[in-house]
C-alpha cells in the first residue's frame, strides 16, 4: 500500500507546534529558584543536635524533612527532591567526642545556588551556637560533600506530557480533518470505485499516522534532550511502544469523529471539544494532583492521562513498561472502545 | 450488435430510498464492445442504476451480472475489471496528476506509466499539476484517465460531458469512440441527446425509475416518425453549436479556462 506523505503543512504543524510549546515552557523554566529543601538526619539525638535542629527550623527558610531514614534521604537527594541533607553524627557537641565540632552535609551538585545558600545558613546557625558558648577557638564547621543528583526541572516533567499531547493532536486532528475532507470532497467515493477493501485503506491510514507518531516522539525527545538538557532516564523503546499504543487510541478516536461528522465544519469543533478538556485535565502541563477531587476522579480515566503518566514514569523515573501495566491497560481499553466506535461509524460517503 | 455476447445483464433491478422508488424494475443487457447510453431527466434513476452495476450500491432486489460475475456477490471482482468515472470526482490534494495515477494503479496492484495514460487524454504536459489546478474539461479528462489505470474491459461514464464547453465535449466524444475501437464496452449516462445519437450504439431512456424505451437511436427516431410525429420547425442543416464551433474552432481551450480560473 502506498502512503501519501504530502501534507507538508500538516507535517509542519505536527512537529512544530509541540516544539514551540516545549520551547516556550523550556525557556520560561518555571522551577528556577524556590525554597531550599533540607533533609535532616539526627544520629546524635542529644541536646546539642536538638538545639541545632530547632534553630534551623526556626529560620523558616528551609523546607525540612526529618522523618526519613538516611537511605531514604540520600535517595531523595539523588532524585533531586532535596537540595541538601544535614547529617548530625553521634557525639555532636559532646566534649569527649572527636567529631564534636563537625556536622556533615551532602549537597546537590546540580543545584549550586540552593545548596550553597543552605550551607551558608547552616554555617550561620552553627556560628551562633559557637558564639553562645563563648568559645571561639573551636568553631562548629561543616564537612560538605557533593552528591551527583538527577535534578528534575519543569521541562523534565513537561516533555513526556507534550509528547503525549502531540500524539493526541496528531491522531485526533489529522485523522478527523483529512478523513472528513476526503469524505466530503468525494475522494473516498472514488476509492470505493476501486477494489480496495475499506480495512486496507484504514490500515494504510493508521499505519501512516503511527509512523508519524513514532517520528514525532523521536524528534521531540531528541530535541528535549539535546537542546533543553532533559534527563531521559527511561528506555526509549518503551516510550515508542507507548507512543504507538497511544497513537492507536487517538487515531481510532479521529476515525470515530470523522465517521460521524459529515463536513470539516462539524469535525473541527467536535475534535476540539474532545482534545481541549483532555489537554488541561490530563496533567500534560501541570500535575493532576492540584485538581479538586471529583474532577480528578474523571481526569484520571482519560486516555491522555494514561498516556502522559506512562510516558512520564518511563521517561523520568526510568520505569519499565511492565510496571506501567495499569496505564497500558487503560490505553488498551480505550483502544478497544474507540476502535469499536470507529468501525461502527465508518462511511464511504 | 445483438449477436455479440452480453457482458452486462440486468434483471428487474429495484432500489428505493424511503418512499421514493429510484430504480423500479429495470432490465437490460449490454453487448461486449457496445457503447450503451442511459438517458433520462434528472432523478430518473440513471446514476443509481449505474452505481448498482458498479457494485457501489446494493439493490433492494434484482440481479446484475457483469462479465459473468454477480455484482452483489463479488463487487470487488467486478471493480477489478471495470473503470468508473463518477459524476463528480475528487482526488488527493497534494499529489500531482502522475502521482495520483500511480496511487490509483497501486490500488489495483498494478504498475503503470502515468505519462502514457495522461497522453491518452492529452494531459501529459500537465503531469506535475495538481488536480485542483485543472480546468473543468481537464478535470473531466483526468477523471477518465484515472478510470483507465486498471485497463478495464468496461467503462462506466456518468455524465462525462456535463458542464463542458463544446470543444471539450467533442474531445470527450473522441475518447469514447477510441475506447470503443479498442474493444472496450462503454456504459454512459448523459443529458445530451445529440451526444447519445453520436456515440451510442443503443440507448435506454429512463423516467421515474423505469426504462421507457430502449433501442438504437436511429430506430427510436424512426419509431417516433412512424407514429406521425412532426417537428414544429423544420430542422436547418446546421445548428447554433455548429455556428459556435465554426467561430471558435475545435481546438481544446484548456489554457484559457485555466487563466479564467486563476
Amino acid at each position: 500500500m502506498r502512503i501519501w506523505f504530502r501534507d507538508r503543512q500538516a507535517i509542519f504543524w505536527t512537529f512544530f507546534l509541540p516544539l514551540v510549546l516545549i520551547s516556550v515552557f523550556g525557556l520560561l523554566d518555571f522551577g528556577s529558584f524556590n525554597t531550599v529543601n533540607l533533609g535532616i538526619i539526627d544520629r546524635a539525638e542529644n541536646d546539642a543536635s536538638r538545639k541545632l535542629i530547632s534553630d534551623v527550623r526556626a529560620l523558616n527558610t528551609f523546607d525540612i524533612s526529618d522523618e526519613l531514614s538516611e537511605d531514604e534521604e540520600r535517595e531523595a537527594l539523588l532524585d533531586g527532591d532535596r537540595h541538601l541533607v544535614l547529617i548530625i553524627e553521634p557525639g555532636f557537641g559532646e566534649t569527649e567526642s572527636p567529631v564534636n565540632r563537625r556536622v556533615s552535609v551532602v549537597y546537590n551538585q546540580g543545584r549550586a545556588q540552593e545548596s550553597a545558600a543552605g550551607q551558608t545558613i547552616i554555617q550561620h546557625v552553627l556560628d551562633e551556637m559557637t558564639f553562645a558558648e563563648g568559645d571561639f577557638t573551636e568553631r562548629f564547621s561543616i564537612d560538605a560533600s557533593p552528591a551527583d543528583s538527577r535534578n528534575l526541572k519543569f521541562i523534565d516533567f513537561l516533555m513526556p506530557g507534550v509528547v503525549a499531547m502531540s500524539i493526541m493532536q496528531m491522531g485526533l486532528f489529522s485523522v478527523a480533518f483529512s478523513f472528513v475532507q476526503l469524505k466530503s470532497r468525494g475522494v473516498l467515493r472514488r476509492l470505493q470505485a476501486t477494489p480496495i477493501l475499506p480495512a486496507s485503506f484504514i490500515f494504510a491510514q493508521v499505519f501512516t499516522r503511527l509512523t508519524v507518531s513514532i517520528l514525532q516522539t523521536l524528534v521531540l525527545v531528541g530535541l528535549a534532550v539535546l537542546v533543553f538538557g532533559v534527563h531521559l532516564e527511561g528506555n526509549l523503546g518503551f516510550m515508542l511502544l507507548l507512543a504507538l499504543l497511544g497513537g492507536g487510541v487517538f487515531v481510532s478516536m479521529g476515525f470515530a469523529v470523522s465517521g460521524w461528522a459529515k463536513t470539516e465544519d462539524v469535525a473541527a469543533p467536535v475534535a476540539n471539544a474532545i482534545a481541549l478538556p483532555m489537554m488541561f485535565l490530563s496533567g500534560v502541563f501541570f500535575p493532576r494532583g492540584a485538581m479538586p477531587g471529583p474532577l480528578r476522579a474523571v481526569a484520571d480515566f482519560l486516555p491522555l492521562s494514561y498516556l502522559a503518566d506512562a510516558l512520564r514514569n518511563v521517561a523520568v523515573d526510568g520505569a519499565s513498561l511492565w510496571s506501567q501495566w495499569e496505564n497500558v491497560l487503560g490505553l488498551v481499553v480505550w483502544l478497544a472502545v474507540t476502535f469499536f466506535i470507529a468501525v461502527r461509524l465508518f462511511r464511504w460517503e | 450488435m445483438e449477436q455479440r455476447s452480453e457482458i452486462i445483464q440486468v434483471q428487474d433491478l429495484r432500489k428505493s430510498y424511503g418512499s421514493l422508488s429510484a430504480v423500479d424494475g429495470v432490465s437490460f443487457s449490454v453487448g461486449a464492445g457496445e457503447v450503451f447510453g442511459i438517458l433520462g431527466p434528472n432523478g430518473a434513476g440513471k446514476t443509481t442504476t449505474v452505481e448498482i452495476l458498479e457494485g457501489m450500491r446494493a439493490p433492494d432486489s434484482g440481479t446484475a451480472v457483469v462479465n459473468g460475475i454477480d455484482v452483489q456477490k463479488d463487487p470487488r471482482a467486478v471493480k477489478k475489471i471495470i473503470g468508473i468515472q463518477l459524476q463528480s470526482s475528487a482526488f488527493f490534494d497534494r499529489l500531482n496528476l502522475a502521482e495520483i495515477l500511480d496511487v490509483m494503479a497501486s490500488l489495483y496492484h498494478r504498475k503503470i506509466d502515468p505519462i502514457t495514460l495522461l497522453r491518452e487524454v492529452e494531459l501529459d504536459d500537465r503531469a506535475d499539476a495538481l488536480f485542483k489546478e485543472l480546468s473543468g474539461g481537464q478535470k473531466q479528462r483526468f477523471s477518465v484517465a484515472s478510470t483507465l489505470v486498471n485497463d478495464p474491459i468496461i467503462l462506466f461514464l456518468d455524465e462525462p460531458t456535463t458542464g463542458l464547453d463544446p470543444q471539450a465535449r467533442r474531445h470527450m466524444w473522441e475518447l469514447v469512440q477510441r475506447f470503443k475501437s479498442e474493444g472496450r464496452t462503454v456504459l454512459m449516462t448523459t443529458h445530451y441527446m445529440e451526444e447519445a445519437e453520436e456515440l451510442c450504439d443503443r440507448v435506454a431512456i429512463m423516467d421515474h425509475g423505469k426504462i421507457v424505451a430502449m433501442d438504437r437511436p436511429a430506430a427510436l427516431v424512426d419509431a417516433l416518425l412512424s407514429k406521425g410525429f412532426q417537428k414544429e420547425r423544420t430542422e436547418k442543416l446546421a445548428n447554433l453549436e455548429d455556428v459556435f464551433l465554426d467561430l471558435t474552432g475545435r481546438a481544446l481551450r484548456d489554457g484559457q479556462a485555466l487563466d479564467d480560473a486563476c
